[in-house]
């Protein structure tokens, strides 16, 4: 991941200074996708679920751990471009676009990684034809589906204005800008405060769906399960949100810090302070959340509830809990973004943004399989469960394919404002 | 007779057969106080029903007035009492259920090993199998053999989560899936509280049993033909169906009917006569993980 994001800082380097590493960037990240899609077909298409190291005691594993990452990572951050856009925040207008592209983008790949988690592709349509009500994942596949159409409709109306700008240039990119705006040859004050109140129309529905539809019926889908009692708890699907706005604040600092750095932008500090003060405050509600969750999960002491606990504490798996789950996704950055030093240091606020991006893997990783290893009655046998080269190939086959999505999402739109671009070069000049 | 040849029997060869049984039929027959064409018409008829080329409405239409005219008062079903019998019937159809005594379970693996030949289930899938648990210390210890088959829930929670109603609760008392519809999600195994379902990965025995591809089991009566790359259930969800496609045609499921101790017993838990009824009823009787108000159909005796 950190490779990546350096990588992704070479990217957007200018040309005339990193034309060189964009070549790299862009090869690198292309073998790395080319090896992602020669393992689907040679793993996922070939052999099926075969070629996975998932059994019938660990039926799900890595690719549902991404999964519930990636809808994480969206959720997240289209909740704070809600701020922008629902709540008129402009101080945070500079990520609202960014924040939904990668929405958009960590959206579509988080339905690819569950779409490659089912065993039959052909019948996929089934699950939109024949709704189960009582099925929280049913009701998910359509959440999803109108949380991506709102996304996508949001981030048009908001960078309207700049691609009718846009639309004025000869080359592809203005004229597929002409194609989107309806050859809209100016924007009026009226379209203005239409779009304005549109947005704020989609930011105020987007936020239900959101919160209740997308990611806490994400969280739902597994904590409906009694059959899982670790999972089994009403805080679960409110977790599962306070980590979504985790990981979803640490992705917006991510990529408008790396962004302004490789474009060498003047960085906002004091929404860069601010955010990175709302991801301590978002940490700090995570923590008492897991916190209470242990501790009436250790009371309760339920047989398979305490074994699940032990194997995430206690096991050869343990270190996926502390060191990144408790290191990475919440004590380090927490320390980083308390201690006055370190909090308004631009770099140190990146660094715990990174970390966090790091430990929420772990996080979701550790949400998914530690409790299916645990045997569901005595003498059942203990499962055994890592992700096997094919599935990390694909793994990283479809992270790449996230960022070469959002790379070619940031070429063709005006994802940065431009006027606010232009401000930034003529101060840096 | 015939017995040995290696030329198979045909229908008449068993009408020959007990043609010869008494030396003269007719004259045993008349002996009857009841009328002999009669019964000899209506075992005609009887085979008609049994092969099929005949409906037993029509069979009772044809013979139920002379049946009254000869036995009266002890006859007790016309043909319109069977209609009215048959609507009646089905609101209390059969409901499955399954008692297990643990007591007489010695845990020899049978059910697993005759349930597996029954279904043909690839390596990594089994419908049934046997926990053995070892409780306490040396010398005050006890071994469980506890035979696990789908417990067919009456709250199933399996189907609660099932995102495309491919699971579902049959009348019957059963827990079908409908492996056409199955897209592969797995949440039912990771919902279900017993571990019962799995997941047919494509694997197969065909390396180490020729001619294991060839053959598959009608599950749920379906006929599927081979076992093929890709073909339906393959990559789908399968679990224990009180082997459906038996009882359609009578039979007990395999796991009962192979059990050497005789620890399963299987009925129909709507007839408060049967023997499971009874059985369920036990003090002794327990259920999986109660607690969680599944309401498993499969009930154990400690």
């Amino acid at each position: 991941m950190i490779l990546k994001e350096n990588i992704d800082n070479k990217m957007h380097a200018p040309k005339q200074k990193n034309g060189k590493l964009e070549k790299i960037y862009w090869i690198s990240i292309l073998i790395v996708f080319g090896i992602g899609i020669y393992s689907i077909i040679t793993g996922y298409f070939m052999e099926g679920m075969e070629s996975t190291n998932l059994s019938n005691i660990v039926p799900w594993g890595g690719w549902i751990a991404f999964y519930i990452y990636f809808i994480g990572l969206s959720a997240g951050s289209f909740l704070l471009s809600t701020l922008v856009y629902g709540f008129g925040m402009e101080k945070f207008e500079k990520i609202g676009r960014s924040a939904l592209l990668s929405a958009i983008v960590c959206m579509i790949t988080g339905i690819l990684f569950v779409f490659l988690d089912i065993g039959r592709p052909d019948h996929v349509m089934n699950s939109v034809i024949y709704w189960n009500v009582t099925s929280t994942m049913s009701w998910e596949i359509h959440f999803y589906i109108v949380y991506l159409v709102l996304l996508i409709v949001e981030l048009y109306f908001s960078m309207r204005n700049d691609l009718i700008v846009v639309a004025k240039n000869d080359n592809f990119k203005g004229k597929l800008s002409r194609f989107l705006t309806f050859n809209k040859k100016e924007y009026t004050d009226i379209d203005k405060v239409k779009d304005k109140k549109r947005l704020k129309i989609m930011g105020i529905i987007g936020i239900p769906l959101a919160i209740l539809g997308v990611h806490g019926g994400t969280g739902s889908i597994f904590a409906v399960l009694k059959a899982q009692p670790y999972l089994n708890s009403a805080l679960f699907p409110l977790i599962f949100i306070i980590s979504a706005l985790v990981s979803g604040t640490a992705l917006s600092i991510a990529i408008y810090v790396i962004k302004c750095k490789v474009k060498k932008q003047q960085v906002d500090t004091s929404m860069i302070r601010s955010l990175g003060s709302m991801l301590s405050l978002f940490i700090v509600i995570e923590i008492i959340m897991v916190w209470y969750e242990f501790l009436v999960g250790f009371y309760g002491l339920e047989h398979e509830e305490l074994g699940t606990l032990q194997l995430i504490m206690g096991s050869p798996y343990s270190w996926s809990f502390w060191i990144f789950q408790m290191g990475f996704a919440l004590f380090f950055p927490l320390v980083i973004l308390i201690i006055k030093k370190t909090r308004e240091s631009i770099n140190w606020i990146l660094g715990a943004s990174v970390m966090v991006l790091i430990g929420v893997v772990g996080v979701r990783f550790n949400m998914v399989i530690p409790t299916l290893i645990m045997p569901k009655i005595d003498g059942m046998p203990y499962g055994n469960y890592y992700m096997n080269l094919s599935e990390w190939l694909t793994s990283f086959g479809i992270i790449a394919m996230c960022l070469i999505l959002y790379t070619i999402g940031e070429k063709l739109f005006p994802i940065d404002e431009i006027d606010s671009h232009e401000n930034g070069v003529s101060k840096h000049e | 007779m015939a017995f040995n040849s290696n030329n198979h029997l045909q229908p008449e060869d068993y009408s020959k057969l007990a043609d010869h049984f008494v030396p003269d039929s007719n004259k045993v027959l008349a002996a009857s106080p009841y009328d002999s064409q009669l019964g000899k018409n209506m075992a005609r008829d009887a085979r008609k029903v049994i092969n099929g080329s005949l409906k037993i409405e029509d069979f009772h239409k044809v013979y139920s007035a002379s049946l009254i005219k000869e036995f009266g008062d002890q006859y007790a079903s016309g043909p319109m009492d069977t209609n009215q019998n048959s609507k009646a019937k089905s609101g209390t159809d059969p409901k499955w259920g399954m008692v297990i005594d643990l007591k007489k379970c010695i845990g020899c693996d049978t059910c697993t090993v005759s349930c597996k030949a029954e279904n043909r289930t690839p390596p990594g899938v089994s419908y049934n199998v046997v926990l053995e648990t070892i409780k306490g210390d040396f010398p005050n210890f006890s071994i469980t053999n506890l035979p696990k088959p789908c417990m067919q829930c009456d709250n199933p929670p399996c189907v609660q989560v099932c995102p495309t109603r491919a699971t579902y609760k049959m009348e019957n008392g059963i827990v079908t899936i409908d492996n056409d519809r199955c897209i592969g999600c797995r949440y039912c195994m990771v919902a279900c509280p017993y571990g019962s379902r799995s997941y047919d990965f494509g694997t197969s025995y065909e390396q180490e049993m020729a001619g294991f591809n060839d053959v598959t089991s009608p599950e749920y009566g379906v006929e599927r033909g081979k076992r093929k790359k890709g073909a339906i259930p393959e990559e789908t969800v399968r679990k224990c169906s009180f082997c459906y496609h038996r009882l359609q045609r009578g039979e007990e499921p395999a796991c009962v009917e192979t059990c050497i101790g005789d620890a399963r017993y299987f009925g129909d838990m709507n007839d408060p006569n049967s023997v499971v009824s009874k059985l369920a009823a036990s003090p002794r009787a327990f259920r999986l993980k109660e607690e969680l108000g599944t309401k498993p159909r499969v009930v154990y005796l400690r």
